[in-house]
């Protein structure tokens, strides 16, 4: 399905990308069924709350500089975003050492009236004293529950606010309720952004477009492409209009994950030749190297390529060795997005680990790539490397995954952002996020993990203590569940 | 030419939703709500008043394990309460609580969902089911916390409540949890001082208090609010429904006069021992005054240069706003310059608050000088065009007033939601011993912002 940026929205990944958010089985099975198009998504009889696309495409949005977001929702549909937005945090310095200022999101704010009645007058005029305040060069109005379930016409709103104001006003599709997956987000934040910004190429440049949460740690990379004759161009927090205006120039993309990224660099690859390598993500040693032979044969330098890689296997050898002791025969539980929990099964193989179970947080069959929308790297690793873990995916139920640390008992979870290691830890099971984006790249990113995993086995004096004390919660009923017991039996 | 209709457009939240009231249920032990709203509502209430906000996730139930419908479009357009009965029933299963609160949000409500008959289906004598209606259309987080705190009594305390009332107890009312974000280390300490002088006093959150605290509400002698405005629609729903009157104290006290106005006005409704309470008074007075008088040479002799902070702004909370006020005006020498309370203090409410910062800094700020809004942002605009060439005022506020005041390299205190990306613990700014804390605090980030030099 070619990605379509007239649209209003991006259709679901529920249809475009047929995510399911219910599986239990392996890696193996999970691709096969994917790939034969099989994976259907069942109900759950029992659920705890989760994200949904309101949030990833507000804070997307809000991690670039000149924008400014008006929520079409009750207040409090916007909270999530103050304390981090697109990748930095409050007290963390941008590219350019500069500290942030105030995200700009203003709110609607809902009434009761206003659902009965309608609230097209009111966002309007939202719209102009937000302008009026910060006059930003973009404004973004994002869909809520509410806003859809009543019907209002953003669109229409946006279209009649870009021609009175004179700047982009655009739709930004994030109504919750219409997604399981709250990475559709992520496709509604690019969808919206790529069709305020991008433009009609001029020219080709020899550029690299990396695009993702952030571009912390681009230092570590650039110097590589730039051996390959690229310069790197960024989609990511504070990513200007300009970086945008220049993607369709670029030679060649990749991303972060091909969850956040599929959806844009397909675009630019099916409307601008912009050459999208997503088959092989380039985290770890393995993945690194894979990437970087695919992207040496398109660019016909392959020799090139093969000296880099040797250097940095060479730069990181001894480091990595000498870890390898602390880690080996080590066990442990991964649960992370899609587009990142099997590149960790990966990257702990390297290391001499074993990921005795993923949760996979969501998963997608396919991408928007093109012509092979199956070509995802968990797949290439099935394929290539014999690779298998037992899988389970949900919508990030920590219940379940409570379950699932109980029965699979390994020395370390590895997961971040939706409480899976607070739970870990209170059992006392080591927990460690690790990492995202850049820091994960390459053979730096694997002695990076590496490192951060040997750190977590030094001293688990916290760990212990959290388990000494432990009294759960939960019934006894609960503790003596199986993991996955809340599909629905319908 | 059709006129445009202007409305507020405000930014930078200090509120979370009305399903953020659920934070009220999660800080009372043995209650847990589950949600019948949208699948990131969780989420999106839990920034202001949780991760964002002093970095405190609720115990034991975090936000990751709050039961939710997740309501999806299919269930908005075909209906709801089988998925709601199915996660209630598995709820009551496997979480050790004794009170559920169905909550419904924008969604659920929308589309008008029957939720109080599955409540009042599912409850039993060992499990109490309510429902509580806080759709984000009808109102912010303190109203939700309201809400919470109605069909607690409603639905539980006049059933499962004592009724003896026991001489000299307190219920102690006015501050929100997580929404106030010193709430648990300042609970703790003023419970400590009531116990001093003679008092027992009931505080149903934070650890170790929960049901049985609930349930001995109607049993208090009083009850005491502690806060220019919130709870005190609770207070007067308590006098209603089991006869107990309420003490409206304005603020909770920081600094040694507030302290010593909140023992004596207690010392004289409940008829305490006078020797015992003015002997707490001036021991406490005069160990806040012996560690003042250590930092002396500090303030006055090497930092009391033109610029160290001698008036303030607010943007804040009406609680933390009035009780530093309080503190700052009667015992550390500074005065107000404006007071904006962006949480939405409801109209009828706002007479009566505007009077009580009236009455406790009338010399420096007019009635024009305090602003009622839900506009956070207004705070940094108005700051554009005021004249800091002489010396910088202080700000307290939350975290956006955090980054506000550093563009503006203006001394900052975090005293409310959302708090900021930082660990809060058990800080507190609690009578005389947390003031210190509180002085500490905006002469350092003075001093951290070089606005004291030791020397020039």
């Amino acid at each position: 399905m070619a990605v379509d940026l007239r649209l209003d929205e991006p259709p679901v990944r529920e249809t475009r990308t047929r995510s399911i958010v219910t599986y239990n089985g392996s890696l193996k099975d999970l691709t096969k069924q994917g790939c034969d198009g099989c994976l259907k998504n069942k109900n759950r009889c029992f659920t705890t709350g989760t994200y949904c696309s309101h949030l990833t495409a507000i804070t997307s949005v809000l991690g670039l500089p000149d924008t400014l977001v008006v929520d079409h929702a009750p207040i409090g549909c916007c909270g999530v975003e103050m304390i981090f937005s697109g990748g930095y945090s409050l007290n963390q310095p941008g590219p350019g050492g500069e500290y942030r200022d105030n995200v700009r999101m203003f709110t609607t704010k809902f009434t009761e009236s206003d659902t009965v009645f309608g609230a097209a007058e009111k966002l309007k005029s939202t719209v102009r004293g937000a302008f009026e305040r910060h006059h930003p060069k973009e404004i973004y109005i994002a869909t809520s529950c509410t806003s859809a379930i009543i019907g209002e016409d953003v669109g229409a709103v946006a279209a009649e606010m870009t021609e009175e104001l004179g700047i982009p006003v655009t739709m930004l599709g994030a109504a919750g309720m219409r997604s399981k997956l709250w990475s559709t987000g992520f496709d509604a934040f690019f969808h919206s952004t790529g069709k305020a910004r991008f433009k009609a190429p001029e020219k080709k440049e020899d550029t690299i477009i990396y695009a993702g949460f952030a571009s912390i740690a681009q230092e570590t990379v650039a110097p590589i492409f730039k051996k390959l004759g690229l310069d790197m161009l960024f989609l990511t927090a504070g990513s200007t209009i300009e970086d945008y205006e220049r993607a369709s120039q670029a030679r060649v993309s990749f991303g972060q994950c091909d969850v956040d990224d599929s959806y844009i660099l397909s675009y630019l690859e099916q409307n601008y030749g912009v050459k999208y390598f997503h088959i092989h993500q380039p985290n770890g040693g393995i993945g690194f190297e894979r990437f970087m032979r695919d992207l040496g044969a398109y660019l016909k330098k392959e020799e090139t390529v093969e000296e880099i890689i040797a250097e940095e296997r060479e730069k990181y050898a001894a480091k990595i060795d000498a870890l390898r002791p602390l880690l080996a025969g080590k066990t442990a539980l991964v649960a992370l997005g899609s587009g990142y929990v099997f590149e960790m099964v990966r990257m702990l193989k390297e290391l001499g680990m074993e990921a005795v179970h993923a949760v996979s947080y969501h998963y997608d069959p396919l991408t928007d790539a093109s012509p092979d929308r199956n070509a995802r790297t968990p797949v290439a690793d099935v394929r290539e490397l014999d690779m298998d873990v037992s899988v389970s995916v949900s919508n990030a139920q920590q219940m379940e995954v409570y379950l699932a640390v109980k029965k699979y008992k390994p020395d370390i979870v590895i997961t971040r952002a939706h409480g899976a290691g607070c739970w870990a830890a209170k059992v006392g099971v080591p927990c460690l996020d690790p990492g995202l984006g850049i820091n994960i790249v390459g053979y730096r990113g694997l002695y990076l993990f590496a490192d951060a995993l040997a750190a977590s086995f030094r001293n688990t004096a916290v760990f212990d203590a959290m388990k000494a004390r432990y009294q759960s919660p939960f019934t006894e009923a609960f503790e003596a569940l199986p993991p996955t017991r809340f599909y629905d039996k319908s | 030419m059709e006129e445009k209709k202007e409305y507020a457009c405000p930014e930078q939240q200090r509120v979370g939703c009305a399903l953020a009231g659920i934070y009220t249920a999660l800080s009372i032990e043995g209650v847990l709500p589950i949600m019948h709203s949208g699948p990131g509502c969780i989420h999106a209430i839990s920034s202001v008043l949780s991760v964002a906000n002093g970095g405190q996730n609720p115990v034991p139930y975090m936000e990751s394990v709050v039961p939710s419908s997740n309501l999806s479009e299919a269930e908005v357009v075909f209906g709801a309460s089988d998925k709601l009965k199915s996660v209630l029933e598995h709820s009551l299963q496997y979480y050790k609580a004794e009170i559920f609160m169905l909550v419904t949000g924008c969604s659920a409500e929308i589309i008008g969902e029957d939720v109080g008959e599955i409540a009042e289906q599912y409850t039993t004598p060992e499990k109490t089911v309510l429902h509580v209606a806080l759709p984000g259309f009808k109102g912010n987080n303190i109203w939700g916390h309201h809400q919470v705190l109605s069909a607690l009594i409603d639905g539980y305390v006049t059933e499962y409540g004592e009724t003896e009332v026991v001489p000299k107890r307190v219920n102690v009312w006015g501050v929100v949890p997580h929404y106030d974000p010193m709430w648990v280390g300042t609970l703790e300490k003023l419970e400590t001082l009531l116990r001093r002088i003679g008092l027992e006093p009931n505080i149903i959150y934070g650890p170790g208090r929960g049901i049985a605290a609930l349930k001995k509400i109607p049993t208090a002698e009083y009850n005491l609010v502690l806060a220019p405005w919130t709870d005190l629609d609770i207070a007067k729903k308590l006098e209603r429904t089991f006869g107990t009157p309420y003490i409206h104290f304005p603020y909770m006290p920081i600094g040694p006069t507030a302290e010593a106005e909140l023992i004596r006005t207690l010392a004289e409704t409940f008829d305490l021992d006078p020797v015992l309470t003015e002997s707490v008074i001036k021991e406490r007075a005069d160990r806040y005054f012996y560690y003042f008088n250590r930092n002396l040479v500090w303030i006055f002799d090497m930092h009391n240069q033109r610029s160290l902070p001698r008036e303030f702004f607010a943007n804040a909370s009406a609680s933390a706003a009035l009780s530093v006020t309080k503190y700052f005006v009667s015992d550390l020498g500074l005065s107000p310059r404006r007071i904006f309370i962006p949480e939405d203090v409801p109209k009828k409410h706002r007479k009566n608050v505007r009077k009580l910062f009236l009455e406790t800094a009338g010399k420096y700020l007019t009635e024009e000088d305090i602003i009622f809004t839900d506009d956070g942002g207004l705070f940094e605009q108005y700051l554009k065009d005021v004249d800091q060439m002489v010396r910088k005022s202080a700000v307290i506020g939350s975290i956006w007033d955090d980054i506000t005041a550093k563009k503006a390299n203006m001394p900052f205190v975090s005293v409310c939601a959302p708090y900021g990306d930082v660990l809060v613990c058990d800080k507190q700014y609690f009578g005389t011993d947390g003031a210190l804390t509180l002085m500490a605090d905006l002469y350092n980030d003075a001093e951290k912002k070089g606005l004291v030099s030791a020397v020039v």
